[in-house]
């Protein structure tokens, strides 16, 4: 089991309020992590350092050895890593095909080709079809994203991501939004792309315990900027103050 | 060095102008988001609607002396229109801005028409002389008092309005709306109502500029297209949607124009402009803006 | 649009335009060789408008590089062959828009809007400041020139441009419909379309944001500087009214009257926006007024133009009756 990401002593002030402090989480390979924490606790902050949104005022980002301080969302997508935002974030005027194709072109390194047509690329389209057929979506492959429902939306966010072929995905509450019954499908759904899309590491950043404790193989809580918890499942619900902080806070809000 | 006091009077002069005409557009911008480039068919509306309104005026017996509170009058007046084109623009209000700039330019080519119109072609100047107010003489040049006058008029509309909108109620209540315009409506302001009476006054800032200028300038069609380039200029200096950014914007290009009439005509532009992209590039919010991301 | 269709309306319309020479007098024919040079400026244009999402208003400023580019090489150098003026206005559009693009590509909106209306004012200010090159208002005489090395001596003026040079510029426009239906239907075009429409979310599938606009804009001056080098030689002048911002606002009411949303729409909207204002000078002296009031109703009622009511028009009740 390897380290593929990892934070070294990362810090975030804004002004003299600290968002994080001196954080040093390692994701590994073959590992779904969880990050968990009540609002405020950083997290966002923390998955925004993770994915070159911002950087950090102190300490240091590996992805994959390299040190990744200041690389940009469009460096790290080449590099491997991908991310699905909380908020639904599609191309309207884009069919899902085409929101997929997007992802698939960077991956395949033909975005510069200004004179061959994509329609008949059939390396693309078949990509397209698969991952379309894992999340779903394959009926609705020439439909314009801004008719979709929300969850098709979600579905097509996410979908978009996995089709970069990361090597990490970092999912921001991926079941926010959709109805209790449908999580754990969705979950699952979730899991199984990522097992044959050969995606080595997911990280979770997830309100849902029940989930969290269903799928993931490491559970790292965050509280007031520090690490407060980095531990598999089964310690980490056995730890009572853990709890009490987590899930007490999380059952208040 | 006198002759440097009279080219900088007259790029006060044509700052003044300026800063009205600016200050409208930035009322506008401000509150509405809408960048006006029908600005200049106000603003050429105001210098032909001045001569035939202080030469009617006259003919029915208004003195000469009352030139300059006529043609504020005139401007005045001329700003009913505003309500009617706000009614127009109320229909893109929510759409993309380009569209909403496309609106303004259609406007700007339908008033090219009308002037032609209304005045005809050719040029037009104002028959009554506007040195009745007689002139102030330095050693080796003098000013009409009326340019003075007009530089005092700007200074006071300028303080007025940042009284007004520091100070009294309405003003808050116009600077809240520019600030965030679901807030204001979830407080209860009419922000119809406010867009309303913005727009009208910021076209009548720029009325009552076209009407101001034509004592010493002629009324012609080119004016409205060529001074959309020269105010655009300004409020980029100074800043979208600021106040004090009319002023200081207006001032710069006032004196960049002086300048480029004493050293070189033609260098006029040509440095208006590359100060314009150089404010853009470096400090795209402008000398009083807000910063851009 | 379906590929097919495209290339169904492609040929109806190239074989439409093929006949006006045969069937109308000749001052249709080289009134439409406007319609050829601005049809193939705006399609440059609406790549970057329409598919990358940034309205320009200073893309005049490249029009007039290919007129002037084409007085130069004509009238300076003495240069007859079109081609070669074509050549150079197309390289020398692209040096100077990489730069004037790199600047202007980091703003969106309306600062892009304002700069580049800023970089086209600074070169019409630039045309008269060096008057005794450029004629200042005057502007730049350009003499006929041969076209595929021919030079066709006994066509008169009018019968040279509503024939030979007519199938030339058609000949034009098909290679520029052509390279432009590549561009848009690549991996370049569908990455350009994802960062108009989210560039945030186009980052994180790796979407080169800025340097895509930047090439954008680039390809679009690089075709506006050849309809302007048409568009010289018909008039016969390079005029510094081609590069001041009111004919940059007419590009755009050109492009939003074919409808901005459709590959063909530019073209369509070159065409209605000639024959109209063609009409409309005939039938009165107020014609900017009814131009400006289509324009007003375009953007009010229908803003996606020509072409887009075209496709809404209820195609099946047709069929249907």
């Amino acid at each position: 089991m390897n380290i593929i990401l990892e934070t070294r002593g990362v810090s975030k002030f804004y002004g003299a309020f600290c968002a994080l402090d001196n954080v040093s989480i390692a994701i590994r390979n073959d590992e779904r992590t969880a990050i968990v924490g009540p609002n405020g606790a950083g997290k966002t902050t923390l998955v925004n350092l993770l994915t070159g949104l911002h950087l950090p005022s102190k300490g240091a980002v590996y992805f994959k050895g390299e040190d990744i301080l200041g690389a940009n969302p469009i460096n790290l997508a080449e590099r491997g890593l991908a991310r699905a935002f909380q908020l639904v974030h599609i191309f309207p005027k884009l069919t899902v095909g085409e929101t997929i194709a997007a992802a698939i072109v960077t991956r395949q390194r033909k975005r510069w080709n200004l004179f061959s047509s994509l329609a008949r690329d059939s390396a693309v389209a078949r990509r397209i079809e698969e991952i379309a057929k894992i999340f779903a979506l394959e009926s609705r492959i020439n439909t314009e994203s801004q008719l979709l429902s929300q969850g098709e939306k979600k579905l097509l966010d996410v979908a978009s991501a996995f089709a970069l072929d990361p090597e990490v995905i970092l999912l921001d509450e991926p079941t926010s939004g959709i109805s209790t019954s449908e999580k754990h499908r969705i979950m699952k759904t979730l899991i199984a792309a990522a097992e044959r899309a050969n995606v080595k590491a997911m990280i979770l950043v997830e309100h849902d315990m029940d989930l969290v404790a269903t799928y993931s193989d490491r559970i790292i809580a965050l509280a007031e900027g520090k690490v407060l918890a980095d531990l598999p499942p089964k310690e980490f619900f056995a730890d009572p103050k853990v709890i009490e902080t987590v899930v007490g806070k999380l059952r208040a809000v | 060095m006198s002759a440097f006091a009279n080219i900088l009077l007259g790029g006060v002069f044509h700052a003044a102008v300026l800063f009205l005409v600016a200050a409208g557009l930035q009322l506008v911008f401000g509150v509405q988001k809408i960048l006006n480039l029908a600005c200049g068919s106000f603003y050429a509306l105001g210098a032909y609607f001045g001569i035939t309104f202080t030469s009617f005026a006259a003919k029915y017996g208004m003195p000469v002396w009352m030139l300059l509170p006529a043609l504020v009058f005139a401007g005045v007046i001329l700003g009913a229109i505003g309500p009617v084109i706000e009614r127009l623009l109320r229909t893109v209000y929510d759409r993309d801005e380009s569209f909403q700039l496309l609106l303004t330019f259609s406007l700007l080519l339908m008033f090219q028409d009308i002037l032609r119109f209304i005045w005809g072609a050719n040029p037009r100047s104002i028959d009554l002389n506007y040195l009745v107010y007689g002139k102030v003489v330095f050693s080796d040049f003098s000013v009409p008092v009326y340019n003075l006058l007009v530089i005092a008029a700007a200074i006071i509309i300028a303080a007025g309005l940042g009284l007004f909108l520091q100070r009294t109620n309405y003003g808050r209540v116009l600077r809240a709306t520019a600030e965030n315009r679901s807030m204001a409506e979830a407080l209860g302001v009419d922000v119809r109502g406010v867009y309303a009476t913005v727009f009208t006054v910021g076209t009548m800032l720029g009325t009552v500029a076209g009407a101001l200028v034509v004592p010493t300038a002629a009324a012609s069609l080119d004016i409205a297209v060529e001074l959309v380039v020269e105010a655009f200029a300004v409020v980029v200096i100074g800043g979208l949607g600021s106040m004090p950014g009319a002023l200081a914007g207006a001032v710069v290009v006032g004196l960049i124009h002086a300048l480029s009439i004493a050293i070189y005509p033609e260098l006029e532009l040509l440095a208006t402009y590359l100060i314009v992209i150089g404010v853009l590039l470096l400090r795209p919010a402008g000398l009083f803006g807000r910063p851009v991301t | 649009m379906s590929s097919r269709a495209a290339v169904l309306l492609a040929i109806f319309g190239v074989l439409a335009l093929a006949v006006v020479p045969w069937l109308a007098p000749p001052f249709y024919a080289s009134l439409l060789i406007s319609f050829f040079a601005y049809a193939i400026a705006l399609l440059g244009f609406n790549l970057l408008f329409g598919y990358g999402g940034l309205l320009s208003f200073g893309h005049a400023m490249f029009l007039g590089f290919g007129a002037y580019g084409t007085a130069i090489v004509s009238g300076v150098l003495g240069i007859k062959s079109f081609e070669v003026a074509l050549i150079a206005v197309v390289i020398g559009a692209a040096i100077a828009a990489a730069p004037i693009g790199w600047l202007c590509v980091r703003y969106t909106g309306i600062f892009f809007g304002m700069l580049t209306l800023a970089f086209g004012m600074l070169f019409h200010s630039f045309l008269f400041k060096f008057y005794y090159v450029t004629g200042g208002d005057s502007g730049m005489r350009i003499p006929r020139m041969n076209i595929l090395g021919l030079e066709l001596a006994q066509y008169n003026k009018i019968s040279f441009l509503a024939g030979p040079f007519y199938y030339y510029c058609l000949a034009l426009l098909v290679i520029a419909g052509l390279i432009m239906w590549r561009i848009v239907h690549s991996p370049f075009g569908l990455h350009l379309r994802a960062l108009r429409d989210n560039p945030r979310k186009a980052e994180y599938l790796g979407v080169r944001v800025r340097e895509f606009r930047l090439v954008a804009f680039v390809i679009s001056s690089v075709f506006a500087a050849a309809g302007g080098a048409i568009l010289g030689l018909r008039i016969g002048l390079a005029d510094p009214e081609l590069v001041y911002w009111t004919h940059s606002g007419q590009l755009v009411f050109m492009t939003v009257l074919g409808g901005f949303t459709n590959f063909f729409g530019p073209i369509l909207g070159a065409l209605a926006f000639t024959l109209l204002q063609d009409q409309l000078q005939s039938l009165t002296q107020y014609w900017r007024f009814v131009l400006g009031a289509i324009l007003a109703l375009l953007v009010i009622g229908f803003p996606t133009g020509i072409a887009g009511l075209i496709r809404n028009y209820n195609w099946r009740r047709v069929a249907a009756t």
